[in-house]
């Protein structure tokens, strides 16, 4: 179908991808796995020509006798979205906020004059349909901040396959979403390389993805295939170091010592948290949103307790209450034998800290690394004197050089951004540490590396952590006990390992079903 | 989105209430009486009674906000002091000139600045693009009264397509009343086509790096095709909150234009009216301009849900 030869590509003299050679066959999915950085997004743009200013390419992009890199931009537009459509990572972004869904999927048959405008319509009520938007619940006049991010999945692609294209390629289409609805998006895919007989072009980062879908694989690293061939000889195999290291992150459990159980340091009974209800007239509000409904538990010191659920359960709602960040509206909060709240005391505040998601967002660029580390001594009723020997000691703690101290936080990387954020929430010597998906948005390697510095540290400063996260894996690997949110209650609470074991209630099921993994008796095949 | 309307109306309602009481409570909190005030330190004890009883200053507080107000629901803004006539009759003069000069402006300064930014932000970082900013730096700093002068010099002195100054009246034609609000127009809009286009030349530069945009791409729009049917219409909402400042500022703000015109127009009334003490004039203009403020707003926030369906409320 589409045969890549020794593609090239340099952006302002820099090389992104070295020859790089890639078969996809027609009527198969081929996965594309790498890294953040190793160039699988710009091997896609550089097949739809669409590369950054500034790019030179070499090599050669076949699509039958026709050379991708040399057919002129005209003929390249009718080539776009006619017999190559293209999804990417981020439905929320990824549609015209001001343009009904309708009018998205139909301008793909307008812009290549395939139908008129009221055929168009037609067609894209059609494919909408075909992909789980029917008209009678989703008219064709809705705007996407109207629908959820699986449902804009769903929308892009009825605009890339309005056409039936011959090639989809899939930008980690599901790494923005849940795991039920990345099952059903993938599904989705699925059906549809069978039923259009099109190649699908899958590129992710994960592992597991690749398996459950790809007839052919390519592991892509800093800019080169370091591994090709057919799916499951592959996985059996794993013949190039790359791929078995990334296969080992991927099913990484860092060593865990529990430690004997203790008095509970954080107690929550029947906690309500609601939000006010939407604007009703000028001066009246609709009924207050519930986001957290009744949720009782215990965490005890050195304990780690898994908290999951999908995006919108009020994982993030909770967490924000036991911070003390936000008031409840029923129940009580007690952290060290004092209620949370406004009067909660600064000197036990600083007890508990707080690990965000995005590494690149929760620092102010303009503070030194040493500021950043140290903020949370204003907590403190005395801060420490030895200010600079202590943000020495918890990076060395985190495993960066104390030198870090005096740069800018743009000078890191992701993964020592995150060891950075782990250090400003160890300073104060806290007890309970809140991680929130904290290394969610890390690549697998630098996961791996992070979990075991998690680890380690609560072996080291009898850490209690609650960690959030919709990565169920990574949960199931470094929790002692789990709870299952679903819209503001936990529905199911136990050890992780007897509730992943044997989950009870139903949607703990669905939850585990959905998440994607290798089968095992490839990993047996290559343990043995 | 008419529910939307109809609450940014009563909005806008409430707005007014709440300028005529501070309107009226500032005119009220000068010290002293302001017919004396008016007529300055020499004026006969009979010539302030008759202006005290003419300005309505008699009766409590609230039945002097009534009548004030009431009258300006039914148009009647009271008798100038210095000019002898009604105030809404010299308004309304006046607002022949200045709502005509305004939208002249406004629409010249749209006319251009929206292309001109169009221009710059889809060949951003070329030769036309660095030209184009050049021309609006050069555009905001040159002092318009300046530039109206020099307008004046080539067009009207040397190549004499225009006069110089002054307003005929829109009795001597359409024609004529806008030949003599070109240049005035032309001057007032080059600094705010100026400031225009370089917001929209970012705005939309902000929009050609969203995902949509790289959606619409790999759809097969061409580049033109993706500027024009998605990023335009989302890089125009901040371009309307500039427009909105803008008309406001043109109507009032015109003053120093006015008078290298010789135009009678409400800028120069004000400043006439705040020289001359007569503040009937200044209090009914205030009020005037804050309601034409007002309803600018109205009007743009009434636009921007227009362009946004996430400001629309929900079905």
């Amino acid at each position: 179908m589409i045969r890549c030869e020794d593609l090239s590509v340099s952006i302002h003299g820099e090389a992104i991808l070295r020859e790089v050679s890639i078969d996809i066959a027609p009527g198969k999915v081929t996965g594309l796995v790498g890294e953040s950085g190793s160039g699988k997004s710009m091997s896609a743009l550089a097949i739809m020509g669409l590369l950054p200013r500034g790019a030179e390419v070499s090599g050669r992009v076949m699509m039958g006798d026709e050379n991708l890199l040399d057919t002129p931009e005209r003929r390249m537009c009718d080539i776009r979205g006619n017999r190559i459509g293209m999804i990417f990572q981020e439905p929320m972004t990824a549609l015209n906020p001001v343009k009904t869904i309708g009018d998205q999927v139909a301008e793909t048959l307008i812009v290549h004059g395939k139908a008129s405008r009221a055929e168009a319509r037609e067609i894209a009520a059609e494919k909408l349909t075909r992909v789980g938007l029917p008209p009678d619940r989703f008219p064709l006049s809705r705007f996407p901040h109207e629908l959820s991010g699986g449902q804009r999945q769903r929308v892009a692609i009825a605009t890339a396959i309005a056409l039936s294209p011959e090639l989809l390629i899939a930008d980690e289409p599901t790494t923005a979403l849940d795991v039920t609805t990345q099952a059903q998006i993938l599904d989705l895919l699925n059906e549809l390389v069978d039923e259009l007989g099109m190649s699908l072009l899958l590129i992710t980062h994960d592992l597991a993805v690749v398996a459950g879908m790809a007839d052919h694989v390519a592991v892509m690293k800093e800019g080169e295939i370091v591994e090709a061939g057919a799916t499951e000889p592959l996985f059996r195999a794993m013949e190039h170091p790359y791929t078995k290291r990334l296969f080992a992150a991927t099913a990484h459990q860092p060593e865990r010592r529990p430690l004997p159980p203790e008095d509970p340091i954080l107690d929550l009974t029947d906690v309500v948290r609601e939000y006010p209800g939407p604007r009703k007239g000028v001066f009246g509000r609709g009924d207050p949103f519930r986001a957290v409904n009744a949720v009782s538990f215990q965490l005890h010191a050195g304990e780690s307790l898994g908290l999951v659920g999908e995006s919108g359960c009020g994982k993030s709602t909770l967490t924000r209450a036991i911070l003390g960040l936000d008031p409840v509206q029923g129940g009580e909060i007690r952290a060290f034998d004092h209620r949370v709240g406004p009067d909660f005391p600064n000197a036990l505040r600083s007890g508990i800290q707080v690990v965000f998601q995005d590494p690149y967002a929760s620092f102010n660029p303009r503070w030194r690394v040493e500021r950043l580390v140290a903020e949370p001594f204003h907590l403190m009723p005395a801060p420490p004197a030895d200010r600079r020997e202590r943000v020495a000691q918890v990076l060395e703690d985190v495993g960066l050089n104390p030198d870090a101290m005096d740069r800018y936080i743009h000078e890191f990387s992701g993964g020592q951004r995150q060891r950075i954020a782990i250090a400003r929430a160890l300073i104060t010597r806290p007890d309970l540490i809140v991680l929130d998906e904290a290394v969610s948005a890390l690549d697998v390697s630098i996961r791996a590396q992070i979990l075991d510095l998690i680890s380690d540290l609560q072996a080291e400063h009898k850490l209690s952590y609650i960690f959030i996260s919709h990565d169920l894996s990574v949960v199931r690997a470094v929790t002692d006990r789990v709870m299952v949110m679903k819209a503001g209650e936990i529905v199911e609470a136990g050890v992780t390992q007897t509730v992943f074991d044997a989950p009870q209630h139903p949607y703990t099921r669905q939850l585990i079903a959905a998440t994607p993994r290798i089968p095992e008796d490839w990993q047996e095949a290559k343990h043995a | 989105m008419l529910r939307f309307a109809l609450t940014r109306a009563l909005s806008l309602a409430l707005s007014l209430l709440v300028a005529s009481v501070v309107i009226f409570a500032v005119i009220e909190v000068i010290p002293g009486d302001p017919a004396a005030f008016m007529l300055g330190l020499n004026a006969s004890p009979e010539a302030v009674a008759a202006l005290r009883e003419q300005m309505g200053l008699d009766g409590t507080l609230f039945t002097r906000y009534l009548a004030w107000f009431g009258g300006m629901l039914t148009g009647d803004f009271g008798v100038s002091y210095t000019y002898k006539v009604p105030v809404a009759e010299l308004v309304a003069q006046r607002l022949q000139v200045s709502v005509p000069l305004a939208l002249y402006a406004l629409v010249l300064s749209t006319v251009i600045a929206i292309p001109v930014g169009v221009i710059a932000a889809a060949t951003r970082g070329s030769v036309g693009d660095y030209g184009i900013m050049g021309a609006t730096q050069l555009g905001i700093a040159v002092p318009n009264f300046w530039f109206a002068m020099l307008l004046v010099l080539v067009f009207a002195v040397t190549l004499r397509w225009f006069s110089a100054g002054g307003f005929p009246g829109w009795d001597a034609g359409l024609w004529v009343g806008m030949k003599a609000l070109t240049l005035p127009a032309v001057a007032l809009a080059l600094p705010q086509a100026s400031i225009l286009a370089r917001v929209m030349r970012s705005a939309l530069i902000e929009t050609l790096g969203q995902d949509y945009i790289r959606t619409a791409r790999a759809k097969g729009l061409t580049r033109r095709q993706a500027t024009v049917r998605h990023a335009l219409r989302n890089a125009l909402i901040p371009v309307l909150t500039i427009i909105g400042l803008q008309f406001s500022f043109l109507l009032a703000g015109a003053i120093i234009i006015e008078n290298v015109f010789y135009l009678p127009g409400l800028g120069r009334l004000i400043f006439q009216g705040i020289t001359q003490r007569d503040l009937i004039v200044v209090e009914s203009l205030v009020m005037l301009l804050v309601f034409a403020v007002i309803l600018v707003t109205f009007l743009v926030d009434i636009a921007y849900a227009a362009a946004d369906p996430r400001l629309r409320r929900k079905r």
